[in-house]
């Protein structure tokens, strides 16, 4: 692969995306549509009642009084200019809104990438080698009950254990409050925050990969190659590492790629629990506001944010796989 | 010219006067400077323009960075605060305010009277969502010097007297909100007011940090150095950063009632039930009055008898709350509005007597033991309310009304209920505020029959008798003779039985036991937090 063709090619999958991000936005305009109640009788229900005169002023401003398709065009015509309009109900324009909300977010996706990446090969790694021992067995069924368990649990029991009988982490948030910290300490005062909602993440996709990695393992160790560099006198040490281990990451970087739209979605429950101020909880409030402005936002950034996941994940092929070709 | 009040004294007067009368039993204890309190808020405000936005979370925090004319007492009277005196024309038609002198708004200019006129006349008045209606009478405010502020009414109303705190009427600085449009202003966000905290940052999806004011106008106040105000959107959690010290203060329904329960056990946690006498919320079911069954008023009657509000307190509201009689919360008893001489439908006998109703009423018991079947829309307001339509389910079961229930979420509920008029009953609550004609009448009133507005008579219902009746209370300076047309009222709507009143519920507000003086005023957390300090 020459590396010329390489931005080429990126260009060009780039190029690809702009259809499928435009379709992904109508659908979600469309789809909003018919959900009942608006912005506006949302706005007076939080206000505990107000006069009609009142939310038809509301209605007039959100420009609400328009036919949809009146307003769907002039949504995508301010997309195209990357004005993504303005939150009547947080007052604030909804760019500015995402881009606070997003490093939160992409700080917790990354930190679970890498851990349940991670732990999750080095597991099924483990569990291969040590196929049908009663340490396979006890990595496999850690994986199983891990896998089971619903996402608000293991994060409520996480918080019991290690924040209030063992007083080890705060309970919630992004930052020690009542301290403020600044510089150097504010790193660690959010890595510290940091290490149970990743935790919490991780454990399901952590589960995932585990199970993966070790199938695929033994699915490798039994082919040809395998045979060959035994026969060759290479030692198993040397076939494991470089051979089998390598191919057998492929469909784990696979499952990867694909789980990060999930991985927002999960994303949601745990930034609930643990008050992280991501982009979960910010559409989940727009959701039951109906301040579809923001919350089509979201779905551009998620939409966005799922195709440069993807395309990272093919390129990563490339360095995993000399045989794999791009283009 | 008839002299209302007029307290001049030494503000700290009030203050520790006031102070006594919090925590402690009444024993008074040596304030401490410094610490910060952290309050949870749940959900997280949509803007910090209280004077836009009547939502819950915004008083929460606006709060304490806006001071009113009045603070309030637990008995509801009003009392100086930025006002420091004021009288009432006899004819009740000019309210004459002397305003504090040298108060500083957060930016350093002084507080004047203009900046009262420009907060009623441009602001309360045209986009308040309740003040389009408890200003509706003020023609002018006029300003004859910078420390005298004349309310002139086209009708006497008396009720303005009771809303004029830093909640539910915020005094702005005009030199910074008179430019630009009030409704997008962006220093909605970027609030300055008189409080006894100013804004310093909002964090979005996290907290507000508040610093305290060192030039608030109560000498020494406020004691704490910092409130912080948190977002904590899942329940579990919110209850978990309060056992465990993060948080020190939440209250309005922001934890679950059972939470409260067990919080309440720890020894580092202690529970206020005071704090919802102005706002006075009072859980009810409404009945869709122009379409039957419920257009019979035997029905609505039958109903009304087959709850069993104590079981509904004890096991639903978990002991925070006290039976309601009528459409008017028994909050208003010390101000003279409140009637307890009306139908009593929580009797022993509740379920036979509606029994007895349903059967004149023409809907005999069928050969499956039913009489007809409704649909009950849940209210979208947490859990207590799907087990409140559990429980009422069954209380209906026993009188031979099958009841299917439907939880939706805020917006479709509001539409189902307040604009396309499409439900059977539904289950709802409204805040009878600090005032019948701010509170009260939105919900019996025919007046406020209006389809596509939330939170009015969304029942439908009307009488005429009863609207003449508090177009005169609106009006009537005489409290002796409010007092007597209230009383009517009262009784013609609990006849009519147009809703029926289940409970007044008591929020109650979860406290790390380090704080003191949290909970001062009748306004909950809705208050400022002056006084509010740590041991």
């Amino acid at each position: 692969m020459k590396s010329g063709s390489l931005g080429g090619y990126i260009v060009r999958r780039l190029v690809q995306t702009v259809p499928v991000v435009i379709g992904v936005v109508i659908v979600n305009f469309m789809l909003l549509q018919l959900a009942p109640g608006d912005l506006a009788t949302v706005l007076a229900g939080e206000a505990g009642g107000a006069p009609k005169e009142y939310i038809d002023q509301l209605r007039a401003r959100f420009g609400q009084d328009q036919p949809v398709y009146v307003q769907l065009f002039n949504y995508l015509r301010n997309l195209i200019a990357l004005d993504l309009g303005f939150s009547f109900r947080q007052g604030a324009p909804v760019l500015d809104l995402l881009l606070q909300r997003l490093w939160p977010t992409l700080l917790l996706m990354v930190c679970t990438l890498i851990l349940s990446l991670g732990s999750g090969i080095l597991m099924g790694l483990l569990a291969a080698l040590w196929v049908r021992t009663w340490k396979d067995n006890a990595i496999s069924v850690a994986a199983i009950l891990v896998y089971a368990t619903p996402l608000f649990w293991v994060g409520l029991m996480l918080i019991l254990v290690f924040s209030i009988w063992l007083d080890w982490f705060p309970t919630s948030g992004m930052e020690n409050v009542v301290a403020f910290h600044e510089g150097w300490d504010r790193v660690f005062d959010i890595a510290h925050h940091l290490v149970l909602p990743t935790v919490t993440l991780s454990l399901f996709y952590l589960a995932l990969y585990a199970r993966l990695m070790r199938a695929s393992m033994l699915e490798q160790r039994g082919l040809d190659y395998v045979v060959t560099a035994r026969a060759k006198g290479q030692t198993e040490r040397r076939i494991t590492t470089r051979h089998v281990f390598r191919n057998a990451l492929l469909p784990v970087v696979t499952m990867a790629g694909v789980q990060t739209g999930s991985l927002l979605g999960g994303s949601v429950v745990v930034e609930s629990i643990f008050a992280w101020p991501g982009l979960g909880q910010l559409a989940f409030q727009s959701l039951f506001a109906r301040d579809y402005n923001l919350l089509l936002g979201i779905f551009f950034m998620s939409a966005v944010l799922v195709v440069i996941v993807n395309l990272i994940v093919d390129i990563v092929y490339v360095f995993l796989d000399p045989r794999i070709r791009i283009g | 010219m008839r002299i209302v009040g007029y307290l001049a004294t030494a503000v700290i007067s009030v203050g520790l006067g006031l102070a006594g009368t919090g925590f402690g039993g009444g024993v008074a204890l040596a304030q401490k400077r410094g610490g910060t309190l952290v309050q949870i808020t749940q959900p997280e405000p949509p803007t910090l323009g209280s004077y836009i936005s009547t939502a819950s979370p915004v008083g929460q925090v606006a709060a304490k960075i806006y001071d009113g004319l009045f603070e309030y007492g637990f008995d509801l009277k009003p009392a100086p605060s930025l006002a420091q005196s004021w009288t009432v024309a006899d004819d009740g038609k000019t309210i004459t305010f002397r305003l504090r002198p040298g108060v500083k708004f957060h930016d350093g200019k002084p507080f004047t009277s203009a900046d009262v006129q420009f907060s009623v006349m441009e602001v309360l008045k045209k986009v308040h969502p309740r003040g389009i209606n408890t200003f509706a009478e003020v023609t002018a405010v006029e300003t004859p010097d910078p420390m005298t502020a004349v309310f002139r009414l086209a009708k006497p109303a008396p009720y303005i007297m009771a809303a004029l705190s830093g909640y539910e009427s915020p005094m702005l600085p005009k030199h910074v909100f008179e430019q630009g449009d009030i409704q997008t202003h962006q220093n909605a966000n970027n609030p300055v007011g008189t409080g006894p905290f100013k804004f310093v940052e909002w964090r979005r999806g996290e907290f507000v940090r508040l610093d305290r004011n060192a030039d608030y106008w109560k000498p020494g106040l406020p004691y704490l150095d910092r409130v912080v105000v948190r977002f904590i959107a899942d329940n579990a959690t919110r209850a978990a950063a309060l056992e465990k010290g993060d948080a020190h203060v939440a209250g309005l329904g922001s934890v679950p009632y059972n939470d409260v329960k067990r919080l309440e056990r720890l020894p580092n946690i202690q529970i206020e039930t005071r704090g919802s006498e102005m706002l006075s919320p009072v859980v009810e079911l409404m009945f869709n009055t122009r379409k039957p069954p419920f257009d019979n008023p035997k029905v609505r009657q039958a109903i009304s008898y087959a709850i069993d509000r104590q079981f509904v307190i004890d096991n639903i509201w978990f002991g925070f709350g006290k039976p309601a009689t009528g459409p008017t919360s028994s909050n208003f008893a010390p101000a003279g509005l409140y009637s307890a001489n009306v139908a009593n439908y929580n009797v022993p006998d509740g379920v036979e007597r509606a029994n007895r109703l349903l059967d004149e009423a023409g809907f005999p018991r069928k050969a499956d033991g039913t009489r007809f079947e409704i649909v009950h829309d849940i209210t979208p307001y947490g859990e207590e309310w799907r087990r409140f339509g559990e429980y009422t389910q069954q209380a209906l079961a026993r009188i031979g009304i099958r009841a299917s229930t439907r939880y939706e979420d805020v917006a479709t509920w509001l539409k189902r209920t307040y604009t396309d008029y499409d439900f059977d009953m539904t289950s709802n609550w409204l805040f009878n505020l600090a005032d019948p004609v701010l509170g009260v009448h939105r919900a019996i009133h025919s007046r406020f029959i209006r389809q596509g507005t939330v939170f009015v008579n969304g029942a439908r219902w009307g009488d005429p008798r009863a609207d003449e009746l508090m177009d005169m209370a609106t009006v009537e300076t005489d409290a002796a003779k409010r007092s007597a047309q209230y009383a009517e009222v009262q009784k013609i709507v609990a006849d009519a039985a147009p809703l029926a009143w289940v409970l007044e519920v008591r929020f109650p507000t979860v406290i790390d036991k380090r704080y003191r003086d949290v909970i001062v005023s009748p306004l909950n957390i809705f208050s400022n937090f002056d006084r509010a300090w740590r041991d």
